[in-house]
C-alpha cells in the first residue's frame, strides 16, 4: 500500500482507480463549501443555499466598497496585520539571530519557553490579557487627557490606544506570532554558517553593517516564511479583534463579516458570501506562496 | 572590550524587544491569571469597582459547575473526534495515496491543502450554508442521494457537524506531517521487505505504521493543543449552542468572562486550560526529546 | 614586519579547557602550520589569532604589541574560511572588494585595486559572475582574494584545502606557496593533514590536547619527533611502536628484547632510559627484507598490499601487528615466514611515558 509494488497490471489498476475514487472524494469535501461563497458572491440573488446564479453581477462586491464600510474594513485589517507581520519580521529576525548565535547559559531555558509558550491557548490568555491591556489603556488616557485635554486624547487613543486603538491590537497579534516566527528564524540561522559573519567582521563590518549587507540578504527566505505565516495566522485570528475592538471606524474585515451577518433580519448573503471572497482572497494568496515552507516548519518549527 | 563579550551584549539587546512583549502580552498574563482565578474581579457591577481575594471559592463553584464539566468533555470528543480520528485517517489516506505517480496529484494536493488557509470566521461561515436546515441546503441534498432525511444540522447534531468542519480544515496538516514522515522512511527498506516476502498489507502495518510512529506521535501533540485553542469558526457557527452542546472550553471561557462579565471565575477556567496545555506541551518536549 | 607571539594562552569553554598553555613564535614572512587531529584545538587557536575567539589568560603579539583587546578588524589580519564564506548574494568582484567598501573607499580605487588582485588570482574573466556559478578552485581563489586585498601582515587559512578534491589540492598547495612568496606576508594555516603540512610548511607546529606536542621544521619532525604523538601523527604509513624490554647486556648497548622473543642492539640513547618495558620505534620504509645473517627477525606475514611501486606488508598477529614497506612489487603471500633487517640509525627509542629518548 505504501510501497510501489510490482503488482500485475490490472490489480494495479484497480488500485489506482480505489486511489483516485478515495482522493476524489477527500478532494470534493475539501472544495465544496468554497463552491458556495464563489457563485453566491457573484449572484445577484444569492440564498443561503448552493445554487447556479441565474444573472451573473459584481453588485454585492460593488456594494461592500461602495456602500458599506467594506474599503475602511479592509484597509484596517491590512493595516493592522501588515504592520504586525512587520514588526514580527523585524523582532524575529534579529532574536532569531541572537537565539542562534548566543553560548549563553539562558540559550536552552529560553527555546524551552518558547516551545511552551506556543502550546498556551490564546483563548485561555485572554482574560487576564484583557486585563494587562485594559489598565495600561486606563494609564495611558490619563497621561493624555493631562496632557491634550479630553477630545485629542480621544483621537490618539485610537491609534496608540491598547484596547479599541491599533497599537494594542497590532502589539498583541505580533506577539501571538513571535514565538513561532523566533523558532522558524533560530532553525534558519542555525543553518547560516557562522564564517559568513566573521568573514564580514574581518572585513570590518559593524554589527549593523553585517545585519543589513550580510545577514539580511541571507535570511531573506527564512524572513519571507516567518512573515508569511505571521501574517496567515494573524489575518485569520477573530477572537482578539473581537475582544480588543468596539468602535466603527477600527472594525476589521472578520469583525465586519461576523457582525453583518448578525444582523438577522437582513441578512443579505450575496453581499456577506462577497465579504468573505475579499477576506478570504489575501490568505489564500499566502498561503499559495506559504506552501513550500510547509513542511521545513512543521518539522523544523515544531520538532526541533 | 574583547569582541566576544561585546557580541555577547549584542545579541541580549536584539533579542530584548522580543523578550519585553513575550513578557508583557503573554507571560505575565499567564501569571496574573492564577491571581485573578483567586478573586471576584468582574467587567461589571460592584466587583469591577472594588474586587476581592476570595481564595478558592472560584474553583470551588468551578468543580461543582455541570456547564464546567460539559465544556471538558465537549472539548475532548471535539479533540478526539476531529484531531486524532478525523483528520488523522484522511490525513494518512491522503498522505498515502498521494505518494503515488497519479496524474491529478497537483490538484488533489491544491484541494486539500485549500480549507487550511481559511481564516476562521469564513470557515464557519461557508459551513452555516453548507450545514444549513432544510432540503435545500447542500449537506441535507448530499445526504437525500442515500435516502436520509434531511434536518437542521447544526440543530440535530452540533458536536458532530463542528468536528467535521474542523476534520474540513486540518487533514492539510496531517497530511504535510505524514508525508513528510513517510518520504523519510527510505525506499530500501521497502524493497527488503519484499525480499523477505512481506505482503503490502504486511509492509504497512509492520514496517510503515512503526517507522512513522514518531511523526505520528508528534502529530497528535500538536494537533491536540492547536485544536484545544479554537474558538472562532466553533463560535462564528454555534456560539457554543444549542443547549452547551458545543461550548468548547475556549468558549465557555469567552462567555463567562464577556458575555457573564464574570472576569475572576473565566480566569479560573482559563487556568485549567493552561495546566491542561502546559502539561502537553511538558511530554511533548519530553517524549519527542526536542533538541533545542 | 610582522612576528606572531603567543605567551602562555588559554581558552576555556566553560569549565573545560580547550588551550592549555600555548607559547608559541612565528617569524616574520614565515609560512607555519597547526597540524593536529580534530579537537586538538588547532582551529581555536588560529580564530584567537584572528580574534574570533577572545583569549582568557596569556598574551597574544604582534610585533611586539599585544592584541588580545584588538578588534578582529584593527588586528591587520586577514582570514580564508574553511567554507570560503562568499556572499552568495554578491558578485566575485563584490566579495573582493567589500572590505574596501565598507571603509568607504572610492568606487573607482576599489574596482582597481579588485582588478589588479584578480589578475594575480586568474580570476578576471570571472568578477561579474556569483559564487554560486564558480568551480571549487575558483571560490578557493575568491576567497584569498578577499584576503590578500587588505594588504595583511598576516594571513590566517582555516583547512581551505579540504573541500576540494585530490588533484586541485595538489594543485592548489603549489599556488598557495607560490602565492605566500609573492605576496611576503606571515602565514598561519591549519589542516589535520600532515600531507600538506610536510609539504608547505616552513615551521609545523604539531598540536594534541590543546598543548603544543612539538615545534619544528618537516624534516626534523620526520628524523626526531620527540614523543610517540608526533612519531606516529607525522609520515605514512605511521610509525610501528613495538613493545620491547629494554636491558644492558654489559656491551656498551642497550638490548632491546621484543614480545615475539627477537631482539637487536642500539647505541645508549640520551636521555638513557632505565631497564623495563620501553618502545622501539621503526618506520614501515626502514624495515628491510633480509635473509641469512643479515635478518634481525623472521615473522609470518598477515596481510599483503600491493601497489606495484611498493608494497605493504603487515607483519605478525592482527591484533598486535606491524607494517613494514618495502619497494617494488614482491612475491610474498600471507602466511609466509619472512626475515626483515632493523635500519638501526632511522629507529627511535620512546620511554614507559611516551617521551623519546633520541641517540646521542
Amino acid at each position: 500500500m505504501a510501497a510501489p509494488h510490482a503488482q500485475n497490471p490490472s490489480k494495479r489498476r484497480g488500485a489506482e482507480l480505489g486511489a483516485y475514487a478515495t482522493l476524489s472524494i477527500i478532494s470534493i469535501f475539501c472544495a465544496i463549501p468554497f463552491f458556495w461563497v464563489l457563485l453566491a458572491s457573484i449572484d445577484g440573488n444569492a440564498s443561503l443555499f448552493l445554487q447556479w446564479p441565474r444573472e451573473l453581477t459584481i453588485d454585492n462586491y460593488v456594494r461592500i466598497f461602495v456602500k458599506e464600510d467594506g474599503t475602511r474594513w479592509l484597509l484596517n485589517s491590512l493595516f493592522v496585520v501588515g504592520t504586525a507581520t512587520l514588526i514580527v519580521m523585524v523582532l524575529a529576525g534579529l532574536g532569531g539571530y541572537a537565539l542562534s548565535r548566543t553560548r549563553a547559559w539562558w540559550k536552552r531555558p529560553f527555546l524551552y519557553t518558547i516551545l511552551l509558550i506556543r502550546v498556551l491557548p490564546t483563548t485561555a490568555l485572554i482574560v487576564p490579557l484583557y486585563k494587562v491591556l485594559l489598565t495600561a489603556n486606563n494609564g495611558l488616557g490619563t497621561v493624555l487627557r493631562e496632557i491634550f485635554g479630553n477630545g485629542p486624547a480621544r483621537q490618539i487613543l485610537r491609534y496608540v490606544g491598547f484596547i479599541d486603538g491599533y497599537l494594542g491590537l497590532i502589539l498583541v497579534l505580533a506577539t501571538m506570532q513571535l514565538p513561532l516566527a523566533l523558532w522558524i528564524m533560530k532553525t534558519f540561522f542555525d543553518t547560516v554558517p557562522r564564517d559568513y559573519e566573521e568573514a564580514a567582521l574581518m572585513d570590518g563590518a559593524t554589527l549593523m553593517q553585517r545585519i543589513r549587507r550580510v545577514l539580511i540578504p541571507l535570511a531573506l527566505p527564512g524572513l519571507g516564511a516567518a512573515g508569511l505565516f505571521a501574517f496567515i495566522s494573524a489575518w485569520g485570528d477573530f477572537l482578539l479583534p473581537l475582544i480588543l475592538l468596539s468602535s466603527p471606524e477600527l472594525q476589521t474585515l472578520p469583525l465586519g463579516l461576523f457582525r453583518a451577518f448578525l444582523r438577522v433580519n437582513t441578512i443579505d448573503y450575496g453581499f456577506l458570501a462577497a465579504l468573505a471572497f475579499v477576506y478570504l482572497l489575501p490568505a489564500v494568496i499566502a498561503f499559495g506562496f506559504a506552501r513550500r515552507f510547509l513542511v521545513q516548519t512543521f518539522s523544523g518549527g515544531v520538532k526541533g | 572590550m574583547t569582541y566576544e563579550k561585546r557580541v555577547s551584549w549584542q545579541l541580549r539587546l536584539i533579542l530584548l524587544p522580543s523578550v519585553l512583549l513575550l513578557f508583557a502580552f503573554v507571560i505575565y498574563p499567564a501569571i496574573y491569571s492564577v491571581y485573578l482565578s483567586l478573586t471576584n474581579e468582574a467587567l461589571t457591577g460592584a466587583a469591577a469597582l472594588n474586587p476581592r481575594f476570595v481564595g478558592a471559592r472560584n474553583y470551588i463553584r468551578l468543580f461543582n459547575d455541570p456547564k464546567f464539566w460539559n465544556s471538558l468533555l465537549v472539548t475532548f470528543l471535539f479533540v478526539i473526534g476531529s484531531a486524532v480520528i478525523g483528520q488523522f485517517v484522511l490525513g494518512l489516506f491522503s498522505a498515502i495515496l498521494l505518494r503515488r505517480p497519479l496524474r491529478l496529484k497537483p490538484l488533489f494536493n491544491s484541494m486539500i491543502l485549500l480549507p487550511n488557509a481559511v481564516p476562521e470566521v469564513v470557515a464557519g461561515f461557508m459551513w452555516i450554508s453548507m450545514l444549513a436546515g432544510g432540503e435545500r441546503a447542500t449537506l441535507s441534498r448530499i445526504v437525500a442521494f442515500f435516502g436520509v432525511e434531511p434536518t437542521d444540522w447544526l440543530q440535530t447534531f452540533p458536536l458532530t457537524m463542528i468536528i467535521i468542519v474542523n476534520t474540513w480544515r486540518g487533514i492539510a496538516t496531517a497530511m504535510i506531517l505524514l508525508t513528510a514522515g513517510l518520504s523519510a522512511v527510505s525506499h530500501e527498506v521497502y524493497e527488503a521487505a519484499r525480499m523477505d516476502g512481506a505482503t503490502p498489507r504486511q509492509i504497512f502495518t509492520r514496517i510503515t505504521l512503526p517507522l512513522i510512529a514518531p511523526t505520528i506521535l508528534l502529530y497528535m501533540l500538536v494537533s491536540t493543543v492547536s485544536t484545544i485553542a479554537i474558538f472562532g469558526f466553533v463560535y462564528a457557527l454555534t456560539r457554543g449552542g444549542p443547549g452547551g452542546a458545543t461550548e468548547l472550553i475556549s468558549i465557555y471561557i469567552y462567555n463567562q468572562s464577556f458575555t457573564a462579565f464574570q472576569l475572576g471565575y473565566g480566569s479560573a477556567v482559563a487556568v485549567v486550560a493552561l495546566v491542561f496545555s502546559l502539561a502537553i506541551g511538558v511530554i511533548y518536549v519530553r517524549v519527542l526529546k526536542v533538541e533545542v | 614586519m610582522a612576528v606572531i607571539e603567543l605567551r602562555n594562552v588559554r581558552k576555556f569553554y566553560g569549565s573545560l579547557e580547550v588551550i592549555k598553555g600555548v607559547d608559541l613564535r612565528v617569524e616574520d614572512g614565515e609560512f607555519a602550520v597547526f597540524v593536529g587531529p580534530s579537537g586538538c584545538g588547532k582551529s581555536t587557536l588560529l580564530r584567537m589569532i584572528a580574534g574570533l575567539e577572545g583569549i582568557d589568560s596569556g598574551e597574544f603579539l604582534l610585533d611586539g604589541k599585544r592584541m588580545n583587546e584588538i578588534a578582529p578588524d584593527k588586528r591587520g589580519i586577514a582570514m580564508v574560511f574553511q567554507s570560503y564564506a562568499l556572499y552568495p548574494h554578491m558578485s566575485v568582484a563584490e566579495n573582493i572588494g567589500f572590505s574596501l567598501d565598507l571603509k568607504k573607499v572610492p568606487k573607482p580605487e576599489i574596482r582597481r585595486q579588485v582588478e589588479a588582485v584578480a589578475e594575480i588570482l586568474q580570476l578576471t574573466e570571472y568578477l561579474d559572475r556569483r559564487p554560486a556559478a564558480l568551480s571549487g578552485g575558483q571560490r578557493q581563489r575568491v576567497a584569498i582574494g578577499r584576503a590578500i586585498i587588505k594588504k595583511p601582515a598576516v594571513i590566517l587559512f582555516d583547512e581551505p584545502l579540504s573541500n576540494l578534491d585530490a588533484a586541485l589540492r595538489v594543485q592548489m598547495r603549489a599556488e598557495l606557496q607560490r602565492l605566500h612568496r609573492d605576496i611576503g606576508a606571515t602565514a598561519v594555516y591549519v589542516t589535520h593533514d600532515q600531507v600538506e603540512a610536510m609539504t608547505m610548511a616552513d615551521r609545523i607546529v604539531v598540536l594534541n590536547g590543546g598543548k603544543v606536542a612539538q615545534e619544528a621544521s618537516p624534516i626534523t619532525l620526520y628524523h626526531k619527533p620527540d614523543n610517540t604523538f608526533v612519531a606516529t601523527f607525522i609520515g605514512s604509513p605511521r610509525m610501528n611502536l613495538i613493545p620491547v624490554q629494554l636491558s644492558r647486556p654489559g656491551n656498551g648497548l642497550v638490548r632491546l628484547t621484543s614480545q615475539a622473543g627477537w631482539s637487536i642492539d642500539l647505541p645508549e640513547p640520551s636521555p638513557a632510559l632505565p631497564a623495563g618495558p620501553a618502545r622501539l620505534g621503526i618506520r614501515p620504509e626502514h624495515l628491510k627484507l633480509a635473509e641469512g645473517s643479515d635478518r634481525d627477525f623472521e615473522a609470518e606475514i598477515a596481510v599483503v598490499e600491493r601497489l606495484g611501486v611498493e608494497t605493504y606488508l603487515t607483519v605478525g598477529s592482527l591484533s598486535d601487528p606491524f607494517m613494514a614497506r618495502v619497494e617494488g612489487d614482491v612475491a610474498i603471500r600471507p602466511g609466509d615466514r619472512v626475515g626483515f633487517a632493523v635500519d638501526r640509525r632511522a629507529c627511535h627509542l620512546f620511554g614507559a611515558d611516551g617521551v623519546s629518548a633520541h641517540r646521542a
